[in-house]
């Protein structure tokens, strides 16, 4: 059981790890502080690159492992105890 | 109304961007009740009832501010805790930023560039404070009295340093991951992202703390506030719509064989230009204080004398001192914001620029100084209404008793009501796009 943990955890943190860059990789899309809460005009244009989307294929599945990992560990602590 | 609702559903591609932010939203709340492993939740759920009991009021302003903002998942402790909070204290470190740095400043002139040259800062900075925030939140876990108040031994079965290094990580990338749900929603959805997550996080919270005044107060006290709650929702969205507008005419001009311009069109110039941000400033201003007295309270409760005052007078949010304070910051801010956002002078000289004018004012430094004139005049009664709003939830503490999220009032209320407004208008406008009809007339 303590095998199963540790395996989860170290893939939590390397997929946290990957999340995290995956995520700065992208390009920003909000448009700050005016465009959340109202206040000023905004406009929001252009479409994503084909380098882009596969960013985000890649996010997803790094965001479905993170998940798994931390459902995992939970489920296992549940149960484990 | 109705109908229109059927229709935006009918629309194919509208439905399917609907159907998108519905879905990150549901993921989002999700993850919201997901416990960051290493974290107990039947511990965490003991310990957040023993702290009802003991009429658990007594967290710092700026904690609850938070938790609102992460509907709940704060003290829950869960992958989301922080939610979008980092984000937001990003934006309003670039933002103010770009007062003090003459770069950031060149950036925001550069348009479009240079905006998302500052999106990308704030998005570093956002997972920086990530990290920071949720050591933090992690340091209080380890010892919970202090997040719970009273009864609350511990909530981490294992505290020891690998744990706590797993738990920083992932709630910095949950935090990442919300980001990330933000932008998708304002890019495939419909929107702006972050204010829709915000709007989600505090209408959570909506029907418990309704429910905790029926259970407090009875049914009597509960129908009246959702009257008088109705009732200032009307009243906020009457001053959110409220423009003046000024006339603006464009010269006549002819470039080789085709006329441009000609037309008369107007600047709008809401009364209420800064929206919630200066509340937001204001509250986490104030709640600076209390928090540096909380780390000079010594032990054997032996206080200096200004930690003992700034705890009598500025902690507890209804204390006249307090809302006084409030109410000038709130003031000062939303003066500071307009005169941040919206430059006279800029527009002025763009207006010159394309061929425009004010009718019956000269184009240049008097248009500049007109609209300065204007804007200010119009500010005023924005920035009291928006000191009224915020001070509901304080003067509810007083008559009801509720505690410092009452729903109808301060923070809440503005974005509720700002966020559903600035939603609705956007899918209006992809509705128009096909010539139908809108939700609001």
């Amino acid at each position: 059981m303590d095998a199963v943990r540790i395996a989860l955890q170290v893939l939590l943190v390397l997929s946290s790890l990957v999340l995290t860059l995956f995520i700065l990789l992208h390009k920003g899309k909000g448009g700050g502080l005016s465009d959340m809460f109202g206040g000023g005009m905004s406009t929001s244009l252009g479409g994503s690159s084909v380098a882009e989307r596969n960013l985000d294929r890649f996010t997803v599945a790094v965001a479905a492992v993170w998940a798994t990992a931390i459902i995992g560990l939970g489920l296992l602590a549940r149960f484990a105890s | 109304m109705l109908a229109a609702f059927v229709r935006a559903f009918r629309t194919p591609d509208l439905r399917k961007k609907l159907l998108f932010t519905l879905g990150i939203i549901a993921l989002f709340r999700l993850g919201s009740h997901v416990p960051t492993p290493g974290i107990s939740y039947t511990l965490v759920q003991q310990c957040l009832s023993a702290g009802r009991a003991a009429g658990g009021s007594d967290q710092s302003g700026f904690l609850n501010l938070a938790n609102l903002f992460s509907g709940g998942a704060l003290l829950q402790l869960s992958v989301f805790a922080l939610g979008i909070m980092p984000y937001i204290t990003a934006s309003i470190i670039i933002q103010l930023l770009t007062v003090v740095i003459p770069r950031f400043e060149a950036l925001k002139e550069e348009g479009q560039s240079g905006q998302s040259k500052l999106t990308q800062y704030t998005r570093y900075l956002t997972i920086g404070l990530a990290i920071l925030q949720s050591a933090t939140l992690v340091t209080f876990a380890r010892n919970p009295s202090s997040l719970f108040g009273g009864s609350c031994p511990t909530i981490m079965p294992d505290d020891s340093m690998a744990t706590i290094l797993i738990m920083v990580l992932t709630m910095t990338a949950g935090t990442g991951l919300i980001m990330w749900f933000g932008e998708l929603i304002t890019d495939k959805g419909v929107g702006n992202g972050m204010s829709l997550l915000i709007f989600t996080s505090i209408a959570a919270g909506f029907p418990a703390s309704l429910w905790a005044i029926k259970e407090n107060k009875g049914w009597g006290t509960f129908l009246g506030i959702v009257l008088l709650g109705i009732f200032v929702i009307a009243a906020v969205v009457f001053v959110e719509q409220s423009q003046r507008r000024i006339p603006v005419q464009y010269a006549k001009r002819m470039v080789g064989r085709r006329m441009y311009g000609g037309t008369s069109t107007y600047i709008p110039l809401k009364v209420n230009m800064a929206g919630v941000i200066p509340v937001i400033f204001a509250s986490s201003l104030l709640a600076l204080p209390g928090l540096i007295a909380q780390f000079n309270t010594r032990a054997d409760g032996n206080n200096p004398g200004w930690v003992t005052w700034v705890q009598q007078n500025l902690v507890r949010g209804d204390h006249p001192i307090y809302m006084a304070i409030y109410v000038g910051l709130i003031l000062f801010f939303t003066f500071f914001y307009v005169s941040i956002t919206f430059n006279p002078t800029e527009v002025a000289d763009n207006m010159k620029k394309y061929g425009g004018f004010i009718p019956g004012i000269r184009a240049g430094r008097p248009t500049a100084e007109y609209l300065n004139y204007v804007l200010t005049r119009i500010t005023v009664p924005g920035a009291i209404y928006l000191a009224l709003i915020s001070l509901i939830p304080l003067v509810a503490l007083v008559l009801v008793g509720a505690n410092q999220n009452f729903p109808f009032g301060g923070t809440s209320i503005l974005i509720i009501v700002g966020v559903g407004l600035e939603t609705v208008k956007q899918i209006e406008a992809q509705l128009q796009q096909r010539h139908y009809e809108g939700f609001l007339r």
